[in-house]
């Protein structure tokens, strides 16, 4: 399948017209394999993403751009038990998934 | 959901920003696209399934603003294109991806497979999703 998806850019565009993600710690939630997450993730000093499919985690992980690696973390929650302390995130995404 | 949202807040910090971005149901538009022309040849039909789902997220997040959780900065709408080679890779995608939430007629399939065939070796199929994004601001408690 040939399949092509926002050719114009117009998520990466709007994304980052409303938030400033520059050293920001991010959490995203429904990270899925990370297709949007690749899109902010370089200009964050943390991201993580959170998911309840092991399998598009583990595909996350294995497509991390190798320079993110010391930035980006997956984890298995649901998110309405984020398994982080109180006041941890800067930003946090929505990613399709409410 | 809304318990959901009170747990993204309790990790974000005082004005914090959440992002929601997601698709809306809006019967999307089809085309059949070519360098030389771009032919609408119908639109998806939206269920009661995908329209209940759409509906649900937008009541939590107007409870988690009456809660005074987060409050709506911004919001805009903008298109999300998928596109294929052709007509039969979309039908395939609509019924794997969305079974449930969008389907297309018979009409709408006809004309599409119709205008692709007769289109330039370039013509692909291309669904334009609505996109809502949506910027909330973490509301300090008093």
């Amino acid at each position: 399948m040939t399949l092509q998806q926002d050719a114009e850019g117009n998520e990466r565009k709007y994304l980052h017209a409303f938030a400033d993600f520059s050293n920001k710690r991010v959490l995203e939630i429904g990270c899925g394999e990370g297709r949007l997450t690749w899109k902010y993730a370089p200009a964050s000093s943390l991201t993580v993403g959170l998911d309840l499919d092991q399998d598009a985690l583990r595909v996350a992980l294995i497509d991390s751009p190798h320079d993110l690696k010391r930035k980006l973390f997956f984890t298995r929650a649901q998110s309405e038990h984020i398994p982080f302390s109180k006041e941890t995130f800067d930003i946090a995404v929505l990613a399709w998934s409410l | 959901m809304v318990h959901a949202l009170s747990e993204i807040r309790r990790v974000l910090i005082p004005n914090g920003i959440l992002i929601d971005l997601r698709p809306l149901l809006d019967r999307w538009s089809i085309e059949v696209v070519s360098a030389r022309e771009i032919k609408e040849t119908g639109r998806v039909q939206d269920f009661p399934l995908g329209l209940a789902d759409d509906e649900s997220a937008n009541k939590s997040l107007t409870q988690a603003g009456q809660n005074g959780w987060f409050n709506r900065n911004r919001e805009e709408y903008f298109s999300y294109s998928y596109s294929w080679d052709t007509p039969k890779e979309m039908e395939a995608w609509i019924e794997e991806e969305w079974e449930g939430f969008i389907g297309m007629d018979e009409e709408t399939i006809r004309a599409t497979r119709s205008a692709w065939a007769l289109g330039d070796a370039d013509t692909r199929v291309r669904l334009n999703v609505k996109m809502l994004i949506t910027q909330w601001k973490v509301m300090n408690e008093p």
